[in-house]
């Protein structure tokens, strides 16, 4: 009798240890991949500030009045780089797009610069690279999610809390532009 | 959510194993079934009465090494460079470079490449005026999204993004995987039979007696083996175009883009003829028009690889919180901005440039010189050291320089490596310059335009260009009748081809369209004197107004 609890018991010991061995890992895989979509990122970042350079070069001549426009460029691509933590990451790169969004409403102003096909492959790229970083966020983010539920779900946050798994930060661009709600005035 | 990725990789169809046994089955069967026969033909009286019997199980086991061996080669023999073969089957080539709506969809599938998680994705086109995306997968993992000019022409770059993401899901689900190494399983029996039937009918012809009963017997099994190789396409489920599509909307996030997108493929031409039908399950949409596809119930089910587009547009429709008409009114104003309306004739400027160069000639720099100048220097030759006027600017050979370059390729015509292509009517330098996207060449003085034979039909289905009154009053005047039919233009002034040397003959585009231009025989290039090519494309693109009264 007893020794029949017994094998029980190992039973569900052995049963308990199995899924708790293949929930650690199935954690572990989904880290790794949080951190490759990470480096995703990073790779499609540091092509937009691989850019830029070339792009005020190009710009440069042409506009002599907008100096402060071009500098504002260079000064938040040195921030971006400089930054580290994700949130100050996601701030700077933010504040890239902003002055690069002036950038290209100031070429819009100047017909020899929009007629110039090297800003226009410049420019092209860098919505093109735009776009990759979006996605690469939506990836990002997408992952993080699921690993932050799984973690904080019943049983699988003991697994996390024994592994030592914590929760990961989204990559999140606050777009004033896009936030504020548009106002209406009469 | 139903369709994250993690459960997109977890549920990875494991068809392709199914279709590898089932190939070694039916195999065996057609081996059992031949063994069968071969062994109850009577060969004298007793044998018919002692009635059917059954191969011995040591021959059955042979049956099935045979059957083995015979699927491993099959599938070997297919899954081998299965891309370029199915590429070739539909007639999808790698993205030229040097064209900017090519560049744009490598953007796109880059773009899209990104959001499933950074895995490599190649881009193809399918040179063709009809609308429709194709997805291949191979078993080392290679993947290519391919769109139809067609398609790109013709929707904005969301609907395009939507497409491709479409077709990123069936890759990233792994269907695309099993449905390529189906399409090319049954492709084999398809170019064994028609082989046999040629030789077939050589052989009727000329010896009737010799129609050998073995080659017979051979065509009976293969047709046999084609018909089971069809059943395969069966293992094809409707399912996966619906998971596909809300793969494409988790990514791009629009269910909007890929309705519309669903919806304008649909109302158009999709490229029936074109594609084999067996092909069919790689397209997002068939390209067959088939009342099957748009039927529900167990048999559609069974027998269709696509979804009624009706209910994939509903679906996605009711994501966006939009019905069906507004749909179609939306459409009916909708308004492409094209993508390579600012690049055009951009290239053109620059040949303009007012650049001076230093010489090192007789020891010493002496310059700065224009290029015009350079040309008049006597004893000029390639590696001479020269350096272009700057502060900063680098010394080297003078054949490295791009424009420097161009003055000895002139002065060497016929020696050169490379030949320049010269106007055949002005004898000058042809400038090449991008036109709707596509790279062509140009005589600045007379304004005529060469273009390769690839590139003509790419210009002909993009319409980025607006035309003047001048160019439409012209179509008018040169609009297909039946009188055109009968004159032949005359052969008076014989061109040569700027591309490849050869005669080109004056005669017209084609009959509908009697357009005069000159084209090459050689290598199919195309020269169009100023406004012909204009003329050419508005005919094209009002083809209804133009072919309604050709033969009334």
């Amino acid at each position: 009798m007893i020794l029949a609890i017994l094998i029980i018991l190992l039973a569900v010991v052995v049963v308990a240890l199995i899924w708790f061995f293949g929930q650690y890992n199935s954690l572990v895989g989904l880290k790794v991949r949080i951190e490759n979509s990470w480096s995703q990122i990073d790779v499609q970042l540091k092509r937009r500030h691989d850019l830029i350079p070339n792009l005020v070069e190009t710009v440069k001549g042409y506009m002599a009045h907008e100096k402060d426009t071009l500098e504002r460029v260079i000064k938040a691509r040195t921030q971006a780089i400089d930054a580290s933590s994700i949130k100050d990451k996601a701030q700077a790169e933010n504040f890239l797009t902003q002055t690069l969004r002036s950038l290209f409403a100031v070429v819009e102003r100047y017909p020899d610069l929009k007629a110039n096909q090297n800003v226009l492959k410049l420019q092209d790229e860098l919505t093109s690279t735009e776009n990759k970083i979006a996605f690469a966020r939506q990836y990002y983010n997408d992952e993080v999610g699921r690993f932050n539920t799984k973690i904080q779900i019943v049983p699988t946050n003991i697994v996390a809390a024994i592994g030592g798994f914590a929760k990961k930060e989204f990559f999140e661009i606050e777009d004033k532009a896009q936030r504020e709600a548009p106002q209406v005035k009469f | 959510m139903p369709f994250s990725f993690i459960d997109i990789e977890e549920q990875k169809s494991q068809v392709i194993w199914f279709v590898f046994l089932f190939i070694i089955f039916f195999y065996f069967l057609t081996a059992w079934i031949l063994l069968f026969v071969v062994e109850n033909i009577p060969s004298t009286t007793l044998d018919v009465v002692r009635g059917i019997i059954f191969p011995p199980l040591s021959h059955t086991l042979i049956a099935f090494f045979v059957a083995f061996f015979a699927a491993l080669i099959h599938w070997s023999f297919s899954t081998n460079n299965l891309i370029e073969k199915i590429s070739e089957a539909i007639g999808a080539v790698n993205i030229d470079a040097r064209d900017n709506y090519h560049q744009y969809l490598k953007n796109i599938v880059d773009e899209v490449s990104v959001a499933i998680g950074g895995r490599p994705i190649q881009a193809k086109v399918i040179p063709d005026v009809s609308m429709n995306a194709f997805a291949l997968e191979d078993l080392n993992k290679n993947a290519v999204i391919g769109v139809t000019e067609g398609l790109l022409s013709r929707l904005n770059r969301s609907q395009i993004e939507a497409v491709v993401a479409h077709e990123a899901g069936h890759i990233i689900s792994g269907d695309c995987l099993s449905t390529t190494v189906t399409c090319s399983l049954s492709e084999v029996y398809e170019e064994a039979l028609s082989g046999i039937k040629r030789g077939f009918s050589g052989a009727r012809s000329s010896y009737r007696s010799r129609g050998s009963p073995a080659i017979i017997l051979i065509y009976v099994v293969l047709l046999f083996m084609k018909l089971m190789s069809n059943l395969l396409r069966y293992f094809i489920s409707r399912q996966r175009e619906y998971r596909a599509d809300a793969v494409s909307v988790r990514l791009s996030r629009n269910p909007l883009a890929l309705a519309e997108a669903l919806k304008m493929i649909s109302n158009n031409w999709r490229g029936q003829g074109v594609a084999g039908e067996k092909l069919e399950s790689i397209f997002i949409m068939s390209p067959r028009e088939s009342a099957l596809d748009e039927r529900e119930g167990i048999f559609a089910d069974l027998f269709s690889t696509h979804p009624p587009i009706k209910n994939r547009i509903n679906i996605l429709l009711d994501m966006a919180h939009m019905d069906d008409k507004t749909l179609e009114e939306n459409l009916k104003n909708f308004k492409r901005v094209s993508p390579v309306a600012k690049a055009e004739f951009k290239t053109e400027a620059q040949t303009k440039t007012e650049k001076k160069w230093f010489v090192f000639k007789d020891s010493q720099w002496t310059g700065p010189f224009l290029l015009d100048e350079l040309n008049k220097i006597e004893g000029l030759r390639p590696d001479q050291w020269i350096k272009l006027d700057g502060e900063d600017s680098p010394v080297m050979p003078a054949y490295e320089d791009k424009d420097v370059k161009r003055i000895f390729s002139k002065s060497e015509e016929g020696l050169g490596v490379e030949q320049k292509p010269l106007c055949p009517h002005c004898k000058t330098l042809l400038t090449e310059i991008n036109y709707e996207g596509a790279p062509i060449l140009k005589c600045l003085y007379c304004e005529g335009v060469f273009i390769e034979q690839d590139m003509i039909s790419r210009i002909l289905i993009r319409n980025d260009k607006n035309f003047s009154e001048d160019i439409a009053r012209l179509a008018e005047f040169m609009k297909p009748n039946l009188k055109t039919k009968k004159i032949q233009p005359a052969n008076a002034w014989v061109i040569d081809c700027p591309k490849c040397g050869s005669q080109m003959a004056r005669q017209y585009f084609v009959y509908s369209y009697p357009v005069e231009i000159d084209r090459c025989f050689h290598c199919a290039g195309i020269w169009f004197d100023k406004q012909e090519l204009e003329v050419l494309q508005y005919m094209y693109e009002n083809k209804d107004k133009f072919l309604n009264n050709l033969y009334f």
